[in-house]
């Protein structure tokens, strides 16, 4: 039992938090019914993010109740946009659809992404490098990219069409990328490692005492992950499963690129259909993205009500803990391959249909005779471009950037949502809805906004990076909130009974103990910030363009070599990048943790 | 349709006009302009071209001649393009001068965010080319057409008129954009209308809509790549050059005289944007031969008329098709009805 948050609690205990431990004081504050400084923490917040999120919110209501005149103004007042969405094709078919998807995807990357966290964290599986190397490589995959590869791969004329019609059937094509089933299996892969990572930050901050407990009386393994590891990270799946869901539902861009040739229409098929158009129909967009927020709210409230009694769940109390890993015994070959497999299907797969796009002179199946054309043109010609260098530079500050300011709000805001301080619920709403921007529609309040702020931040990276901040806000805080949630209440009441105040219990205690939560947000959103497209695509000025930008501005020109080229190398600067940041971070880790 | 006959004397004119001054078109520039334009010292070029291919050589070439004159540049699909030039301009606080694009054009206009300039390097331009009110010269030439992967359809079964198009072999084996301009599926069934008549027009595209051609939601050349690729072995709306450039390269890929459409690619000027000479200077340089001579390396289709496509045949004259010209115009004129034909056939 030398656990280190007994350690943290022996540093409360004996002083090392600011001010003597004076009895009467302190016990008084907290069972005080109002606490001001709290209040004014509550308040601060919800101000910035008030700040940062009303302002869109406000052109997004007024535009949906707006006619949109060809200057893109907005004038009058008219219920069309809401009375296209209801009369729209097919609304019971594209209601159905994304339903279906949506829900058919978020279960596969939960499996996906919460078997794999759960091997990582609790157990003694081989591999465990690889299967960081996976979620991270392809998290920092740009979308475009991972999706084209998979519609290679799955496609026509791809290699598990061709060597079934080689070895089976030369006339069929068993398989059809552009269905429903092709769209849930991409969705899937594509958010697993966001999965990976909220879940294994859970796992890994989970006591392994019930565990044990379990596997002592005679559980077992089964049972026990059943009984024990599945509940106590209920909240936390819940909030997750609700979370990919909604982000599901709003998604446009699988299913337009996967969906739309094969005529699958889903709700958002006409959003996208809108916002290409010239000009772009963002009345249209901003109602749906409305009626997504009344939802969007809902369920939130919804959530809230379920995790009230989340205080049951949480494993990290007073008690010092060492999450020991669970020995799998003659499983561990199973666990390995699961890993394995799971790397091959995610990341292999994919990237070594990038690395063939990226070595052939022009877009071709995978065949033998093709070996011959290859080229490292596309190589040289990325090489030979120093202007990407400044676009890196660019893309590696602002996303950094967005990546900490996004968690050291989300550290604040997650804690009082997750503790139920006043304003909690608020916090909540505000922090999440940015969830349900088209990205354009966000684009163009934020292009509105910049060129009429007083402080010239329009075509700048400041611009890109307010942008980002708002955009991935709700990604840091479901970060942030479920960290919270496995930390018992008890250890901060202890703080604030040896007299920390909040800063120094948020500093001192919440902080070190959310560090992997807050790690495996910062680097979530670095790598997603990084490989944004719509938002550079609009708001970036002449010095301020990403790699994004150039990737896209290729891979629209036809330049699908060179996009691989440089999206790969791309990848394995990043890959680095983020293996750095997470030595560093696991190292900090460490000293909370033991582990 | 034949050749028409604007173009035709507007090609022989280029040739009396482009014997009669001497033929770099630089020293035609008004040095108050390069003056003032060197004042300035700075242009920002919102562009839909490709950095790599062309922006950069373009602008390297400029600032080579004209030091002292920086162009600074964003690229961006049109729609963005247009989108940010109409913010700039409601907020009153323009930042770009310069754009390019096929459509890019009207909803600048529309929204009032356009300014006028003839540039002398156009003269020499057919009018169709150009528009009379100096709102938009054209830079680049774009023939659309439908082209086969020639690994997987022989010679023989490609098609050559469009009847062909309705053979039941090709259902649910062809694609096109989802492109909402004139070399997209709107500017198709606008082609087609004129070709055809209305009536028979709408009976020929009712038959192609049971073909269920893939509406691609993306651009020209990624729909090409899928015809390269070997995913569909007839795609409709590709540039005919992309098509040239992939050949050259070895892709097996043909593209189809079979009902070219003709449009066309334009530059024009931002109402109030702050470099306004240089803007103009820049203009005169990328429609002067030198500027255009660029163009063609790139594997795009000049629009000048003294200036080859690096595949000369790609142009109508030297290929000798007959096509369909579609201008940006015309697209914009009638685009309501074209897109809601694609919406109820095709979508």
């Amino acid at each position: 039992m030398t656990g280190n948050s007994e350690i943290t609690l022996s540093k409360v205990a004996s002083g090392r938090v600011n001010g003597p431990a004076r009895l009467s004081g302190p016990v008084l504050r907290y069972f005080r019914l109002v606490d001001y400084p709290l209040i004014a923490l509550s308040t601060a917040i919800i101000v910035v993010i008030g700040l940062l999120v009303l302002p869109p919110i406000w052109t997004l209501i007024r535009t949906s109740f707006a006619n949109t005149m060809p200057n893109l103004s907005t004038a009058g007042f008219t219920l069309d946009h809401y009375i296209n969405l209801v009369t729209g094709r097919n609304l019971a078919v594209s209601a159905v659809n994304s339903i279906g998807f949506a829900t058919c995807a978020t279960a596969l990357s939960l499996i996906i992404g919460g078997i794999l966290a759960w091997l990582i964290e609790r157990t003694d599986a081989p591999l465990k490098g690889l299967a960081y190397v996976t979620t991270i490589v392809s998290l920092g995959t740009p979308y475009i990219l991972y999706v084209t590869a998979w519609l290679y791969l799955l496609g026509r004329a791809g290699p598990f069409n061709d060597l079934y019609r080689t070895w089976i059937d030369p006339t069929s094509t068993p398989f059809n990328v552009n269905s429903l089933t092709g769209m849930i299996l991409i969705e899937g892969f594509l958010w697993s490692p966001l999965v990976f990572l909220l879940l294994s930050s859970t796992f890994r901050a989970a006591n392994a005492d019930m565990e044990e407990a379990a596997r002592m009386s005679g559980a077992s393994i089964l049972d026990t992950i059943r009984l024990i590891s599945i509940k106590l990270a209920r909240p936390a799946l819940l909030a997750l499963a609700l979370f990919v869901f909604i982000r599901n539902i709003e998604a446009f861009e699988v299913p337009a690129l996967v969906g739309m040739p094969g005529r699958v229409d889903v709700l958002t098929t006409e959003l996208y259909k809108s916002i290409k158009e010239v000009p772009p129909r963002i009345g249209y967009a901003s109602a749906f993205s409305v009626v997504m927020l009344i939802i969007v709210g809902a369920l939130l409230l919804l959530y809230g009500r379920i995790s009230k009694q989340a205080e049951r769940y949480a494993s990290i109390t007073g008690k010092g803990f060492r999450p020991r890993p669970f020995a799998l015994g003659r499983g561990r070959w199973i666990a390995g391959f699961v890993i394995l497999v799971n790397f091959a299907i995610v990341l292999a797969l994919p990237i070594s249909a990038i690395l063939w796009t990226s070595l052939m002179p022009f877009v071709r199946p995978m065949r033998w005779v093709a070996l011959g054309t290859t080229t490292i043109k596309h190589y040289e010609a990325v090489v030979s471009s120093p202007y990407y260098l400044g676009l890196a530079l660019n893309t590696l500050v602002v996303s950094a950037a967005t990546a900490t300011v996004v968690m050291l709000l989300a550290l604040v805001a997650g804690w009082l949502a997750a503790r139920r301080k006043p304003g909690a619920a608020m916090i909540d709403q505000l922090i999440t809805m940015p969830l349900v921007f088209p990205g354009l529609v966000l684009g163009i309040a934020l292009l509105e906004i910049g060129l009429r702020l007083p402080i010239p931040i329009y075509g700048t990276l400041w611009l890109i990076g307010l942008a980002f901040v708002i955009r991935y806000m709700p990604y840091g805080m479901r970060y942030a909130y479920s960290g919270v949630m496995q930390i018992h209440s008890e250890l901060e009441q202890a703080a604030s009974v040896s007299g920390a105040n909040i800063r120094e219990s948020l500093r001192l205690i919440v902080g070190p103990l959310l560090i992997p939560a807050l790690t495996s947000g910062w680097l979530f959103i670095f790598l997603i910030a990084a490989k944004e497209m719509s938002l550079p695509l609009l708001l970036a000025g002449p010095s301020s363009q990403t790699i994004s930008v150039a990737m896209f501005d290729l891979w629209a020109n036809g330049q699908g070599g060179e996009v691989a080229a440089l999206g790969l190398m791309w990848v394995t600067f990043m890959t680095i990048v983020a293996t750095i940041f997470y030595r560093v971070a696991r190292r900090l880790s460490l000293t909370s943790f033991g582990h | 349709m034949r050749f028409p006959q604007a173009l035709l004397r507007a090609a022989t004119a280029a040739v009396v006009v482009t014997t009669a001054i001497p033929p770099t078109s630089g020293q035609t520039i008004d040095s108050s302009l390069i003056e003032a334009a060197k004042k300035e010292g700075e242009v920002v070029w919102y562009t839909t071209l490709v950095v790599t291919q062309i922006v950069r050589p373009l602008v390297q070439a400029f600032e080579k001649k004209y030091p002292g004159i920086k162009v600074s540049y964003t690229a961006a699909p049109f729609q963005e393009v247009a989108t940010r030039i109409v913010n700039e301009g409601r907020a009153a606080n323009v930042k770009g001068d310069l754009f390019d694009g096929g459509a890019t054009f009207y909803p600048i206009n529309a929204a009032g965010f356009a300014a006028p300039y003839k540039p002398a390097a156009a003269a020499a331009y057919p009018a169709e080319f150009k528009d009379p009110n100096g709102f938009w010269t054209a830079n680049i030439v774009q023939v659309v057409s439908p082209a086969i992967n020639t690994d997987l359809v022989p010679a023989n079964d490609a098609p050559r008129a469009l009847n062909d198009l309705l053979d039941p072999k090709w259902r649910g084996r062809m694609a096109w954009t989802d492109a909402p301009s004139a070399g997209g599926p709107p500017g198709f069934i606008g082609a087609i209308l004129l070709t055809l008549g209305k009536e028979k027009g709408m009976e020929f595209l009712t038959k192609l809509a049971e073909q269920r051609i893939a509406n691609i939601p993306s651009n020209q050349r990624v729909v090409l790549d899928q015809n390269i690729g070997g995913q569909y072995p007839l795609v409709l709306c590709i540039y005919n050059y992309h098509a040239a450039i992939s050949a050259s390269q070895g892709a097996p890929v043909q593209w189809l005289k079979v009902l070219p459409i003709l449009t066309f690619g334009t530059v024009g000027m931002v109402k109030n944007g702050p470099h306004p000479n240089a803007t103009k200077l820049f203009i005169e340089f990328m429609l002067s031969e030198e500027g255009q001579k660029i163009h063609a390396e790139a594997g795009y289709i000049p629009a000048h008329p003294n200036v080859p496509a690096k595949s000369p045949e790609l142009k109508p004259e030297i290929g000798k098709y007959e096509y369909k010209l579609v201008s940006p115009e015309m697209y914009n004129a009638n685009s309501a009805e074209w897109t809601s034909i694609y919406k109820k056939l095709f979508q």
